[in-house]
């Protein structure tokens, strides 16, 4: 049996053992002095010990709490998990755990960074511990560990990384989705329509005469009308419809769950609201037309780029027609 | 053959010293959970490092990972993962005696790992005149990709692991998982020394 003790009690034996009463003060004042809540209740769950941060943090006197129900105490613990809890630990003779993830915390404690975490309470780890003394009475030591810093660094990081995931989808300048973004939607989309046999269409569309625009009115002008074209269509859009930047000043949109006559009547309203919406730079009012090609999904595609490509013929075909208008892939027929 | 691994009689005293463990761990489960448990003799193997990886990568629908470090006298220590497939997960709660919307699914299958590694260990730590401590049980994310990637990032090298493949039956729900025990280099070296201990013992 190696020798356990070891760490509490000097083995030499030319020192001079220490009094047992120096012991017990030292390890009291550590409890005390511990960052840490220490609660130890008895087999029915009244408190018979704890340590002065729960002292502090809970503003409770000690007179009132020891002996009491620890759910009398702390009447916001979940009386009914944290009881069969405690039971593993006495029945079973192992420690048992509750971490700030599963569990934000278990006792509403302060904590001493108010004002920049999001929560009014401490966030914490306890450890549920069997202890067993010498008169074979047994004990459950709670300790609870302050993460607050640890969970708002976390909380911080995870804002942080699902932001930059939203950065790295979006436009810089129009605001929706960039080129990757939309066409990795597009090639998931092309898949799910494909193994449901589902519909699925596309519009690609290219403001008409840009560059004469970006020559009248500047870059700054060009820019401007690549902003207000983007949000003109967006508010057009359903929720599932993907809309995103595809080139310099062509765009394009998925439409899962739409055949070619929604995809066509959603064109000519696109058309329709660009022409007739005057866009203002400078006090001045911009026309802007837009050239619109559909393409509904059939049995002819193989891979999703070969949509955009039957897309892109049919706004080739709008463009040769005199821009300003809406041409369509031809039917597939089946 | 190389060091670390078991003489014939090691693996014999090993593999007994885990079959008391597990039957008085579930004993106590029995009662802790009030119903009956039945046991099947555990299988024990050891397993290199590298083939555990490609068992492991090729486990379809793992659907969780607890994983919790042990650690204890004469160097003794390690980390166990508990291993369970999307069909055990089922009723855990009903297992537990929790009301099924008192906890995630996620504080479950801590929960049931926490007690099933505790237990199991404890019993096993008796066998051996030791006693063990315990991190906090960790449920590790997304665990298709973060698993072989878990092992590699381990704070130690280890290349042999005990699979300890536990099959509890329980009368009123069926329950399945997998314990693995993943033990580093220098503890073997200890495990073998407490293990020829107890064979001298005998």
């Amino acid at each position: 049996m190696p020798d356990n003790k070891s760490l509490t009690t000097p083995k030499s034996t030319s020192l001079p053992a220490v009094n047992k009463w120096v012991l017990e003060q030292i390890n009291s004042q550590i409890t005390n002095q511990l960052n840490s809540g220490v609660l130890v209740l008895d087999t029915d769950f009244n408190i018979v010990l704890w340590n002065r941060f729960l002292q502090v943090h809970t503003d409770k006197v000690s007179d009132n709490i020891i002996g009491q129900s620890i759910f009398t105490a702390f009447p916001e613990l979940p009386q009914r998990w944290l009881s069969r809890k405690l039971s593993s630990v006495l029945e079973l003779n192992t420690p048992s755990f509750c971490s700030w993830q599963q569990r934000h915390h278990l006792f509403e404690l302060p904590h001493t960074r108010p004002i920049t975490t999001d929560s009014e309470f401490m966030a914490q780890n306890c450890t549920f511990l069997p202890i067993e003394t010498d008169t074979g009475n047994r004990h459950i030591c709670i300790l609870i560990e302050d993460v607050t810093d640890a969970c708002h660094y976390q909380m911080q990081l995870q804002k942080t990384l699902a932001e930059i995931a939203q950065i790295s989808r979006i436009d810089g300048l129009t605001q929706i989705y960039n080129r990757k973004h939309w066409q990795d939607t597009l090639e998931q989309e092309y898949a799910k329509a494909r193994r449901h046999d589902k519909k699925l269409s596309l519009i690609m569309l290219d403001l008409d005469h840009f560059k004469l625009l970006n020559d009248n009115y500047g870059h700054q002008g060009g820019d401007k009308v690549l902003i207000e074209v983007s949000a003109l269509i967006s508010a057009l859009l359903r929720v599932e419809d993907t809309f995103g930047r595809y080139g310099g000043e062509e765009f394009a949109i998925i439409l899962p769950e739409t055949d070619s006559a929604g995809a066509i009547e959603l064109a000519h309203r696109i058309c329709r609201i660009i022409a007739t919406t005057p866009l203002i730079y400078n006090d001045q009012g911009i026309n802007v037309t837009v050239s619109l090609g559909v393409a509904q999904l059939s049995r002819e595609e193989s891979n999703y780029e070969a949509l955009i490509t039957r897309a892109d013929s049919a706004l080739y075909e709008a463009k040769l027609k005199g821009r300003n208008q809406v041409c369509s892939a031809p039917e597939v027929v089946f | 053959m190389n060091e670390f691994h078991l003489t014939e009689d090691q693996q014999d005293c090993l593999q007994e010293l885990i079959n008391i463990a597990m039957g008085q761990a579930s004993d106590q489960l029995a009662r802790y959970l009030d119903t009956f448990v039945y046991l099947k003799v555990p299988s024990i193997e050891s397993v290199e490092a590298k083939e555990l990886m490609i068992t492991l990568s090729q486990q379809k629908n793992t659907l969780a990972v607890v994983s919790q470090g042990f650690f204890g006298y004469e160097g003794i220590r390690g980390e166990s993962l508990l291993l369970y497939q999307e069909e055990d997960s089922g009723r855990i709660a009903d297992l537990l005696g929790y009301e099924p919307d008192e906890l995630s699914q996620d504080e479950q299958l801590i929960d049931i790992s926490s007690i099933l590694t505790t237990t199991f260990l404890n019993v096993f730590a008796q066998q051996i005149d030791n006693q063990l401590s315990y991190n906090a049980p960790k449920l590790l994310p997304n665990v298709q990709e973060i698993l072989s990637e878990h092992l590699q990032q381990m704070p130690f090298t280890w290349n042999l692991a005990l699979k300890v493949n536990i099959n509890y039956q329980v009368t009123d729900y069926s329950f399945n998982c997998n314990m693995i025990l993943l033990i580093p280099e220098t503890a073997i070296t200890n495990i073998k020394y407490v293990l020829d201990r107890v064979l001298e013992e005998f």
